[in-house]
Order: structure tokens, then sequence, then C-alpha cells
């Protein structure tokens, strides 16, 4: 074997390893994921969700603003949750079955699938807390912060890209009369508009690392060759006007 | 004493006056090129940082309900959904389509491919729609190719500048540009570009290219413009 190729090969088998290992890295320790809440059933609101994952422990960041703001005088509770094993998208109006022009919770969980996480304000994150209104956000608005331990499922199906974010509790004014005076399906004491689906976003990994927006065909490095030459193009030019100094000088 | 017809000394002089002539035109060339290199951004405006992560807290620890609301007394509402369409930048004489793009198979952000769409700006379909809360993300090449692309001159938005998006709905949004960052792609701040400080307040963040490394030839770093909603319209 070449003298050169002896020492080139090993030190390129042990580089192999470095370049797999800087793939799309990024300056964030764990994985990142968002969610943009749109309005389902004929709310006006709009949000977006931030969850990081370490482990099982979820940092969640939530906005969202423009959902009813009162109910019974009291303030509007909004459950919300994070939905696992459904098809990991957010349901479309065909998905209401009975006609009422409201996709319930019931009609919208092909598309999302059952409770795995309750995005409650304090206590029980489990599913079991999911229409406890006591501990959920309510009002027109709500900016959420909490730190939350995730069943794995949770965390699985967020790795597989089916976990949906669903904010409940529609404006009972924008239902139709026959929503108006239909039960929910979810709590039969209460109506319909009380626990049907107001927002709704699927959970998508964040982008990993940077964006390939260049090709570099602008960047300018390709000038070095003709700096060079301008280069020796003055150093000849100068060296010309020397000689021809010295020899009129010798001349004289 | 000048002698009459073609003297050694003559013939000197027009060769140094050729040369000089030659220098000075591929210097020329040389000039004009570097102007087609794309600005570099300069460290601009102020970000809000990230609160400091703290994934060891105890469960229940959250709130809910109480916020500062920093965003300014005459911050617009935010609106629903539905994509963009135009952007515009003035002060660079931007003016461009935005078309819908998603995730590359690696999981990074995918780019406008060759084709029609190839100089144009690209609005990721997992953020939010420009106007509803949250950072919306356009981005754009700043080099294909075959030379300069739609977001050349990201480089040169200073903060104050506007930025103008039309949506499929009809409304017309006015952003502010808030600061502009070069980040190595190695280091980028993921959460802090997508996501950020305040998701309540409709934003926008403009992404690019920058920092072309000649030993590798490819950029390794990504230009960041963080601009927030300052106005809203209907096209009508």
């Amino acid at each position: 074997m070449h003298k050169v190729l002896r020492i080139l090969v090993p030190l390129a088998a042990a580089a192999a390893p470095l370049a797999l290992a800087a793939g799309p890295a990024t300056a964030d320790s764990g994985s990142s994921y968002q969610a943009t809440l749109n309005p389902l059933n004929h709310q006006s609101g709009s949000g977006m969700l931030m969850l990081t994952l370490n482990g099982n422990t979820a940092k969640v960041t939530e906005s969202w603003s423009g959902l009813a703001g009162q109910f019974n005088g009291a303030p509007f509770p909004h459950v919300q949750h994070i939905h696992i094993g459904g098809q990991g998208v957010c349901p479309t109006a065909s998905a209401d079955k009975n006609g009422d022009g409201v996709v319930s919770t019931t009609e919208g969980a092909p598309a999302y699938g059952p409770i795995g996480t309750t995005l409650s304000v304090t206590g029980d994150t489990s599913p079991a807390a999911g229409t406890d209104i006591k501990i959920a956000p309510s009002g027109t608005s709500t900016h959420y912060s909490r730190t939350i331990t995730l069943d794995p499922k949770v965390v699985q199906s967020l790795k597989n890209d089916t976990a949906v974010v669903v904010v409940h509790g529609d404006d009972p004014t924008t239902l139709s009369k026959k929503a108006q005076g239909e039960k929910s399906d979810l709590v039969p004491s209460l109506p319909l508009a009380a626990t049907s689906p107001a927002l709704c976003g699927a959970l998508h990994a964040m982008p990993a690392g940077g964006v390939s927006t260049g090709t570099g065909s602008t960047a300018g490095m390709e000038d070095s060759g003709l700096l060079l030459l301008a280069g020796g193009l003055l150093v000849a030019g100068t060296g010309t006007a020397l000689f021809t100094v010295r020899r009129r000088s010798v001349k004289a | 004493m000048p002698t009459p017809g073609w003297s050694p000394g003559r013939k000197v002089a027009l060769v140094l006056a050729l040369v000089a002539v030659a220098a000075a035109a591929v210097l020329g060339i040389v000039v004009v090129r570097a102007q087609v290199s794309a600005p570099e951004p300069t460290s601009a405006g102020r970000i809000d940082p990230l609160p400091s992560s703290s994934p060891s807290l105890p469960v229940g620890t959250g709130s809910a309900g109480a916020d500062a609301g920093d965003a300014g007394p005459a911050a617009p509402a935010p609106l629903g959904p539905s994509r963009p369409t135009t952007i515009s930048i003035p002060a660079i004489g931007v003016s461009t389509t935005v078309n819908p793009i998603g995730l590359a198979a690696d999981g990074s952000l995918a780019v406008p491919q060759p084709g029609p769409h190839l100089n144009e700006a690209a609005w990721f379909t997992n953020s939010p729609s420009p106007g509803q809360p949250g950072p919306a993300i356009i981005e754009g090449h700043v080099d294909t190719d075959t030379g300069p692309s739609v977001f050349f001159r990201l480089g040169d938005i200073h903060p104050g500048d506007r930025v103008i998006v039309h949506r499929a709905d009809g409304h017309v949004l006015t952003f502010h540009v808030d600061a502009v960052r070069d980040f190595l792609k190695a280091t980028f701040p993921t959460r802090l570009v997508y996501g950020g400080r305040d998701l309540s307040e409709p934003s926008l963040r403009l992404i690019t290219c920058s920092d072309f490394d000649a030993s590798i030839h490819h950029h390794i770093g990504n230009e960041v413009v963080f601009a927030h909603l300052v106005h809203t319209a209907d096209a009508s």
C-alpha cells in the first residue's frame, strides 16, 4: 500500500463517525414541537402551542385568544388536551355526522383520537381530568406555561407525528338553532357548545437545524483568481517601468 | 528630445499603458463582482430571549391567565388562518409570490426547488399564518446556481423597516422589523426562531442563507429577520 494511503485511510475511517454525528444539530437541548391552533365550529380564535420534550418531561407554552369569554355569567372554561392515537389531524366539517353544523368531540375523535394528556392549569394532567372545568383555563384568552410529565404513550405519539392539541368550548350564539338545543356528548348536564372543539392543531416537530437557502453562487470567492491576475499585471507593469527608467538613465 | 517614429521609449510607454488598462479592467471586474455578493447582515435590534428552561420544575407549578402584556397598546388583534400570497420589502426592493412549503424528509425545513417557484418566497405551513398568534416563517434563497435569488439583499434590512404581506382572505398586513440576526446552522436556535418568548403576538421571521464557507462550498449560517405585526387592513 502507498505510504500516504497507509496514513490517510485510518484517519478517514476515524473521522467518518464524526461526520455522521454532525447532522442537523440544534443549539437547544431536547426536541421541540409546535402546533398552530386553528378555529373549528365557526369560532374565531387562534393560538399557538410550543412543547419541549426532555425524556418524559414536557415544558408546554401556549397562547390563544378570541374564544367565548362568558358562560352562565362566569368565565367560560376551555378544557384542553393533547389527543393521541388517531390520524394525527384536525377534523374537517365533513366529520359532522348528524348534520347539526357542529363537529362534536365524539365526531372529531377519528381524526385526533382519545385524550392522552389534559392541559390543565393545575393538578391532574391525566385523561381523567379531561372534563374537569375547575382546573381548565377560562375566558377569551390564555397564556399557558407549565412543565408536566407525559405518559409514555403521549411521548410515542409526539414522535409518531400523531399528537393533536384540542381546545374545547364554543360560543353558543355562533351555532345553529339545532345545535344550541343539544346536550353535550361528553357531559350530558352541559350544552353541546360547552364541550365541542373550538381550536385544534396537530403537533409537529419543529424543523431540525438550519435552512439550506443558498448555493453560494454569489459568494464572490471566485474572484481570488482575478485578483491574482490584476496583481500580476501590476507587478509586470511596474517592473517594465523601472527597467525603462534604468535604461534611460544609463543612456543619458 | 522626442524622436519621430516608434522609438524604443515609446514602445515601452505603450506597453505600460496597455498593462495599466488591463490591470484596471480586471480590478473593475472584481469590484463589480463584489457588489453581487450578498450583503452579510450585521447583528441589529433587540430580541426577547427565551426564559431559561427549567425542566426540573415539579409538576403543578404552572401558571395561566396572568400576563405582563408587553405587546404594546396599539398591537392589532390577531387574525384567523389564511395563507400568505405575496410579500414585499420596499427597503430592499423585494416583491414576490409566497408559496406553501413543508418539512423535508430529513426533518429540516424544505426549500424552494428548481422550477417556476425557485426564486420565490415560501411560507412554512406548520407555522402560523401571518397575522395569527406566533411567528409565521417565510424563507427564500439568497442565491441559486444561476445567481442571486429572492432574499439576496436580506442582509440589508434594518430594524424599523417594513414588511408587507398579503393573505388569501384579502387582509394586508404590515410588520415592523425588530432585529436581524446571523446564526450558525450548527447551533441554530430552533425554539427562538420557530417559537419565541411571546406566542401571543402575531410575528414574522424571514430566513435565508449566510456565511458562505468556500472550503466546503456551503453556506454555514442562516440570517433571520425578526418582525412583529403593527397594522392590518382589508384589501377591499
